[in-house]
């Protein structure tokens, strides 16, 4: 649920309850005032009661005097109850129209009040006018009185039924009070745990989360762009961390890109100081030579044979300068436009036996053995890149053996593949540098080491066999030699296959 | 030509020179530079180096830094802490930019530059042995 709807959710609950303690109080309140209503009510109503009891009792009275004086001014107490006399009934019957048990009492109470004025008094006032001499205590003034009694005794019970309603309505309006005022407060309590709760959920589902991402964005200022925030927190929350944390997972993607172009830059620029070094001493070797000699010659007088001696070695030291360049022009072309082959079909056995002899004459110290199953061994290939390729390994095995020994050519012949392999038993290839071997002007230690070339060897080598449509490699153990092999595609096969069953390196 | 008619006044019999140098034709051209009034002998790299000085004591060494197995510079510490060979002239020959601050602290007597003028090597070696 997003953070926005909860919002909602809990401000239109905490609107409902303070609208439910509203509603209790207007309900205590209006119970309050219709008590009130209800007790003046009764008071009009038992006022009302008193006059017409009055009434009657005046009316008792002036008949009593008029029964007694037979003197027609002594009837005027009767004469203007009676004329008041419905007047008050009515406004009696009003006061309680809503009320059916006070109005049967009324009710009665009217039917026994006209009984006893209009149907028992009215009728024996003239016929005591008429006959002075009725014996006026008998009968009739017994009945009157026991009329009289019973109307009394219904105005008592009609008051005191009054009065009774008043109370309980009284106690009613006081239960309904407290249970309002018990339901306010209860709501009231609960609005305000609610208030409480929500902003404790709030400190915690918001505040917690955005303290997190701020400390989290302190610390990627810091440079931690591994840093990642738990994905908690609802809706928008939820939102923020999750953008957080992509933010987070670009800054660390645009650092690792910087990165690796760091290294791609420093990997260069150790190529170009390696190229410089390399330039140097590869370069300032033979032009030492060539500027020495040139420079002897100039100065110096010398018998013909020794000046002819001289500038023969000045030509194989200019030579050896452009083989230089044309190496590094060599990289340049490959790189660019790939190898291009003359392909023909080449028998190895000699290939192999005229470089092993080439280089066996340039070292003294070593033995070069050339050790082959069948000749000829043919396989379809440019024969000057492969001799190029051939030449670069077995001048590897020596210049990284210093010491001399034996220096062996192997071959084997599958049919799909023929594999060659040149073994040396020098100073092997440190395990740190055994990844970096094929890489253009990468030469280890060699530099440092006196061990002359330019690093070029084995990447041309590798661009030159891999266009063959074969592989390249090797099998090292520092400290007790290398062996170097590759494979070419065999006569019988189009392409070769790197199936290496034929273990001869070891 | 005429240093060489005189040099048998003063040393009937020629110094050896030890020619230490990776390269066949620079030794050749130490050698040609130096001419033939001395005796030489080769070495290609530093252990050889160190092996023929221990056993030939040569009145000189030209010594290039650049050399497999052993380099120049650890030929030279070698020499200078071997009490024979300590005062054994040592020229070194450096196409290397930094060998020369390091060979100075090696203790070599002279240096030249490769590529070199013949003049600088002759003039640093007759100076030496004079």
């Amino acid at each position: 649920m997003t953070l926005a709807r909860r919002m909602w959710l809990a401000s239109a609950t905490l609107a409902i309850l303070v609208g439910a303690a509203f509603a209790a109080l207007v309900l205590a309140v209006s119970a309050q005032r219709e008590a009130t209503d209800r007790e003046a009510r009764s008071k009009d109503v038992i006022a009302a009661s008193l006059q017409l009891e009055k009434l009657v009792s005046d009316a008792e009275a002036g008949f009593l005097g008029f029964t007694v004086t037979r003197a027609g001014s002594s009837l005027e107490p009767y004469e203007s109850a009676r004329r008041g006399l419905p007047a008050r009934l009515r406004v009696l019957q009003t006061l309680v129209a809503d009320d059916p048990t006070q109005r049967a009492r009324v009710q009665r109470l009217t039917s026994r009040i006209h009984g006893y004025v209009y149907l028992f008094i009215a009728p024996l006032i003239p016929l005591l006018r008429e006959e002075p001499g009725l014996n006026e205590d008998a009968g009739p003034a017994q009945t009157g009185k026991s009329q009289t009694d019973e109307i009394g005794r219904l105005f008592r019970n009609f008051r005191s039924a009054e009065n009774k309603l008043a109370a309980m309505a009284a106690r009613d309006a006081d239960a309904r009070t407290h249970l309002a005022v018990v339901v306010g407060a209860i709501v009231v309590g609960a609005s305000m745990a609610l208030i409480t709760l929500f902003g404790i959920v709030l400190a915690r589902s918001i505040g917690r989360p955005i303290r997190a991402a701020a400390s989290g964005a302190n610390r990627i200022a810091g440079g931690e762009l591994s840093l990642r925030l738990p994905p908690e927190g609802p809706g928008e929350v939820g939102e923020l961390t999750r953008a957080f944390n992509s933010m987070a997972e670009r800054l660390e993607e645009n650092r690792r890109e910087l990165e690796a172009q760091n290294a791609e830059l420093r990997e260069s620029e150790r190529m170009k100081t390696e190229l410089v070094s390399i330039v140097s001493h590869e370069l300032r070797t033979p032009l030492a030579s060539v500027l020495g000699f040139t420079a002897l010659l100039l100065k110096r007088e010398f018998d013909p044979p020794t000046r002819r001696h001289y500038l023969g070695i000045v030509d194989a030291q200019a030579r050896r300068l452009a083989a230089l360049l044309e190496d590094f022009l060599d990289v340049q072309r490959i790189e660019h436009e790939g190898v291009d082959l003359a392909t023909e079909k080449v028998d190895l056995a000699v290939l192999l036996d005229e470089q092993a002899q080439l280089y066996a004459a340039q070292s003294p110290k070593h033995r070069l053995e050339v050790d082959l199953p069948e000749r000829p061994l043919t396989v379809r290939g440019d024969p000057n890149r492969l001799a190029q390729v051939v030449g670069n390994l077995l001048s590897n095995a020596i210049k990284y053996s210093p010491d001399g020994g034996l220096v062996e050519v192997v071959a084997a012949n599958t049919g799909e593949s023929v594999r060659i392999a040149v073994r040396d038993r020098g100073r092997g290839i440190p395990a740190d540098q055994q990844s970096r071997i094929f890489t253009k002007f990468f030469r280890g230690d060699a530099g440092a080491t006196g061990i002359t070339g330019t690093g070029l060897g084995l990447a041309v080598s590798r661009e030159i066999v891999e266009a063959h449509g074969g592989s390249i490699g090797f099998d090292s153990d520092p400290g007790e030699g290398t062996t170097f092999w590759l494979e070419l595609p065999g006569p019988n096969g189009e392409q070769m296959t790197t199936d290496a069953k034929t273990e001869v390196g070891g | 030509m005429e240093r060489i008619e005189r040099q048998p006044e003063f040393d009937p019999a020629p110094a050896t020179i030890l020619v230490c140098d990776d390269d066949a034709s620079l030794r050749e051209l130490v050698r040609a530079v130096l001419g033939p009034r001395y005796r030489f002998v080769e070495a290609a790299d530093g252990v050889e180096a160190l092996t023929l000085a221990r056993e030939l004591h040569p009145d000189l060494i030209v010594l290039d830094v650049m050399l497999p197995a052993l380099s120049g510079i650890e030929v030279l510490e070698a020499l200078r802490l071997d009490d024979e060979l300590r005062s054994l002239p040592v020229v070194v020959i450096t196409a290397w930019a930094h060998a020369e601050v390091d060979a100075q602290l090696a203790g070599a007597d002279r240096f030249v530059s490769k590529p070199f003028d013949p003049d600088d090597l002759s003039a640093a070696v007759e100076e030496l042995l004079a």
